[in-house]
């Protein structure tokens, strides 16, 4: 279907990016930042500092005390948060449209005047806080830290996307005060960020109130590096065990892929769809449903800018069963893939299912307007909402079939298995 | 920066949006709610099913039918079923809470005529085909070890049964135990499928934007001819009693844990409360529901000692629990839990004037934004008809929180709030077991993970 969301497009004189969608079904207005700084800029020794100057940005600036941003938004009946990966920081608050102005300061202040309210105590508090989030979501989680071991396997040391978002305790000890000064100077400005509006405003006002509160700010930000060149597909397996307290042995087959945005990157989400992401995939089909020796299996894509996106395959091996047997089928399945391409119903089934999920992506304002930053910020295409599912349609199925021969081959795959600990001692 | 700090415009009031009506003749009630620029159409059905109609021996019976419910149905293989649904874009599944099997279903607007009637045959025809049968039980057991190997699973599963009295069967897990999901068989499912699904009774919610639909016509077509004639009514939901001895401390035991999860809590109010469910939403968010509540002002931003602990208030069909639940590292467990306990018990002295209008604030004017989508309405209303509330309950509520007082809230606490607790920490004990006694709350039992 035909999508038609409006989208207004304007940039400051200090570089500040500003898109205002307007949607008058609800009386709130998001204000959705998008930062182009993420863990891909972090510098050896310095891992997980994007996500923990992230967390300072709640502490307090110029005008603001510590803690008083979430305290004075959701006293307004705001919702907020922040979040850091790869390629970027966003920052966001969906507030009654009588509050955006509120919004837009307080955004303002701190995007523009951290550095006057950072302090040792802050940072030491904020550091054993983002320690503790290190520990619940990875070290304490059973499978915790699978991702970390997929992007160590995948992508050579040294790459920007070697390392995860969330850092190791050592760098995150090491981290200093002089350490957040030189990150806010060198990422953080109007000049590399993205300021999304969607929601009960009109162009003319919201332009007219981004420049009110954000006007002033200097061009501070250094231009930042661009992306690398493309990597290629791995050439030969990797392998990595992982032995421990799990449920059950898991094993993660992940891949090299295309970046995005370009048509082979979404001709791989097709491909990784249709091997293992549907309910009727090819991977569910044989190994839960009819072999039933996987009780669960997954897949998707996830999209990068800089040389080298991911794809990711997840089996869940059934008790009693064989970790490299259930391997070696699903090796014979992306073989197979590959040599015969999708069919019209496989095609026809990631297509429909594809278009519910970006329409119920959209549905609220928070994500469409997450969305509008990300295309706007990450790949210069503000009304990439509504032409999206134009591209999916696009695809072709021998599109499908070269992607899939070219980077989602065995010989492609690392593998990180996660193995119950008695099933290694036996 | 030269601009100073903007004044706030009043927001507009607001209103969850009242549904049309209608009584089907197979006794299927139907609300509908048209809500333009939402795409995607959400559909519920709630078929009223307390879990306490499951056999003893069998628990979990229910859920493994409601899961099973879209594999397979007269008609169609689970293969044939599955393609169907994803040839269209449909998202459909099915699981069971304490009161009902509740089917979902997701479809872009064009195709919600053929996703409705698909709907039909999983409600009204599965097959249960024994290989998936099969493969369902095999999928819970495998669950059942994955949930015991997370902390927060396994701190809600040791809380339940240290609250409850073990004779009820809120005190063990809804999708039931290794044990009694093995001993369920094909026939079962058939039997229980038979005994408790069907039209009467139960709700139909669609929300979405209707352009150029005929929805109750649509529903009417396709759920209007679902017919179980010899249907029994769904038992009256009761109160879960308290365990006698609820008021002790549980460690589970799990060595090398670098962190300690805690599940802290005591009963409280459902939502037909005389008190009024507004007040207990409050309480929630003012003790525990932000970075700025009581609990992580004092545990995250003060103490660096957690990523986030949550308080809240959860209703059941009838009462309901107050639950803090998070986790810490595993060097300070015995000085967090000493100052979540201390903070808890301190809400009975009351609340100030300014939390009080943070919490209503907060939830009140974040109402708008939290049913903006066609899912949000379409989850609220079907959890207002299971429940037996008016369809305007949720404006009503929000009415009456704005009129909430200091003293209001401090009657509310102290109407569940009696400083005893049923404590649950899951994490290495041997680093904190002899602290954790010198507190003093209640005997200690240590258990296995």
């Amino acid at each position: 279907m035909p999508l038609d969301y409006p989208i207004h497009d304007r940039r400051l004189p200090n570089g500040l990016r500003v898109i205002v969608s307007p949607d008058h079904s609800v009386p709130n207005v998001t204000v959705n930042l998008w930062v182009g700084v993420g863990s891909r800029h972090e510098e050896p020794g310095r891992t997980g500092f994007a996500h923990l100057f992230e967390h300072l940005m709640f502490q307090g600036s110029r005008n603001v005390a510590s803690g008083e941003h979430f305290a004075a938004l959701m006293a307004q009946g705001g919702r907020l948060n922040a979040t850091t990966w790869f390629d970027r920081t966003n920052y966001f608050e969906t507030v009654p449209k009588g509050a955006m102005d509120l919004a837009l300061w307080l955004e303002a202040d701190r995007h523009g005047h951290l550095l006057d309210a950072v302090n040792q105590e802050n940072l030491d508090n904020q550091r054993d806080v983002v320690k503790e989030e290190k520990r619940q979501r990875y070290d304490n989680a059973p499978y915790g830290t699978a991702l970390i071991e997929v992007y160590a396997a995948v992508f050579p040391d040294g790459h920007p996307y070697h390392h995860p978002t969330i850092g190791s305790m050592a760098d995150l000890d090491a981290a200093s005060v002089d350490d957040v000064h030189a990150f806010f100077q060198r990422y953080y400005g109007p000049n590399n960020s993205v300021l999304t509006l969607c929601g009960d405003v009109s162009p003319e006002d919201g332009f007219a109130a981004v420049e009110r509160y954000f006007g002033d700010l200097a061009a501070s930000a250094e231009t930042p590096r661009g992306p690398g060149p493309q990597l290629p597909p791995l050439a030969s397996p990797v392998r990595v065990d992982v032995t421990g307290e799990v449920p059950n042995d898991r094993l993660h087959l992940a891949f090299r892929l295309p970046v995005d945005p370009t048509p082979d990157f979404v001709a791989a989400g097709f491909a990784l769809d249709i091997l293992g992401g549907l309910s009727t995939s090819r991977l569910t089909r044989r190994l839960v449903r009819e072999e039933q020796v996987a009780h669960h299996v997954d897949a998707h894509a996830m999209g990068f800018i800089d040389g080298s996106s991911l794809g990711l395959i997840t089996l869940d091996v059934a008790d009693g069963q064989d970790a490299d047997v259930i391997e070696a089928r699903a090796m014979e399945e992306l073989e197979r893939f590959a040599e015969s391409g999708p069919t019209a119903v496989e095609m026809e089934a990631v297509m429909a299912q594809a278009e519910r999920a970006w329409l119920s992506a959209l549905a609220g304002q928070e994500e469409r307007a997450d969305l509008i930053s990300h295309a706007t910020l990450l790949h210069d295409d503000p009304g990439f909402i509504n032409t999206y599912l134009d591209r999916l349609a696009a695809v072709t199925p021998e599109q499908v079939t070269e992607v899939a021969r070219a980077w989602l081959r065995p010989a492609n795959r690392a593998t990180v298995a996660f193995l119950r600990a008695q099933e290694v001692a036996a | 920066m030269t601009t100073a700090r903007p004044d706030i415009a009043p927001a507009e009031p607001w209103a969850f949006p009242i549904p049309r009506e209608t009584l089907l003749d197979n006794g299927i009630r139907l609300l509908t709610y048209d809500i333009p620029g939402q795409y995607v159409v959400s559909v519920r059905v709630a078929v009223p099913t307390p879990l306490t109609a499951e056999p003893r021996q069998l628990e979990g019976i229910a859920t493994i039918m409601a899961r099973l419910l879209d594999e397979g149905t007269a008609r169609h293989t689970p293969e044939e079923f599955a393609e169907l649904l994803e040839r269209k874009g449909i998202g459909l599944g099915a699981g069971m809470t304490e009161s009902a099997v509740i089917a979902e279903l997701d479809v872009a607007a064009r195709h919600l005529g053929d996703a409705l009637d698909l709907l039909r045959q999983m409600l009204a025809e599965p097959a249960f085909p024994e290989a998936e049968v099969r493969r369902a039980v095999a999928t819970r057991k495998a669950e059942i070890e994955q949930e015991r190997a997370s902390a927060p699973h396994r701190a809600g599963r040791e809380f339940v049964a240290t609250f409850y009295d073990s004779a009820e069967r809120a005190s063990r897990p809804t999708g039931g135990r290794v044990d009694t999901v093995a001993a369920i068989t094909r026939d079962d499912v058939v039997a229980f499928h038979a005994a408790h699904i069907g039209p009467r009774g139960s709700t139909v919610v669609v929300a979405g934007d209707f352009t150029g639909l005929d929805v109750p016509a649509l529903v009417e077509e396709t759920l209007g001819a679902w017919s179980v004639p010899d249907q029994a009514p769904a038992a009256a939901p009761v109160r879960a009693r308290r365990a006698v001895d609820a008021a002790r401390v549980v460690a589970v035991d799990r060595p090398g844990s670098v962190q300690s999860e805690f599940a802290i809590g005591w009963s409280g109010p459902d939502r037909h409360t005389d008190l009024g469910w507004a007040a207990y939403q409050v309480l929630s968010f003012v003790i525990g529901g932000s970075p700025t509540a009581r609990v992580d002002a004092v545990l995250r931003e003060d103490k660096g000692y957690t990523y986030g602990i949550r308080s809240a208030f959860r209703p059941r069909r009838v009462g309901g629990t107050f639950v803090t639940s998070g986790s810490v590292r595993t060097e300070v467990t015995v000085d967090a839990l000493r100052l979540l306990l201390d903070i808890l018990d301190r809400t009975r002295e009351g609340f100030t004037v300014e939390e009080v209008r943070d919490g209503v604030d907060f939830i009140s004017k974040t109402a708008p934004g939290r049913y903006a989508t066609a899912d949000a309405v379409a989850g609220e209303a079907a959890t207002l008809a299971l429940d037996g509330l008016p369809l305007d309950f949720t404006t009503t509520n929000l009415q009456r929180m704005a009129e909430l007082t200091p003293e209001d809230l401090h009657a509310a606490v102290n109407a569940v709030v009696t400083g005893e607790w049923t404590v649950v920490v899951v994490g290495d004990a041997t680093a904190w077991l002899d602290g954790i006694r010198d507190l003093d709350r209640g005997e200690v039992t240590v258990v296995p993970n």
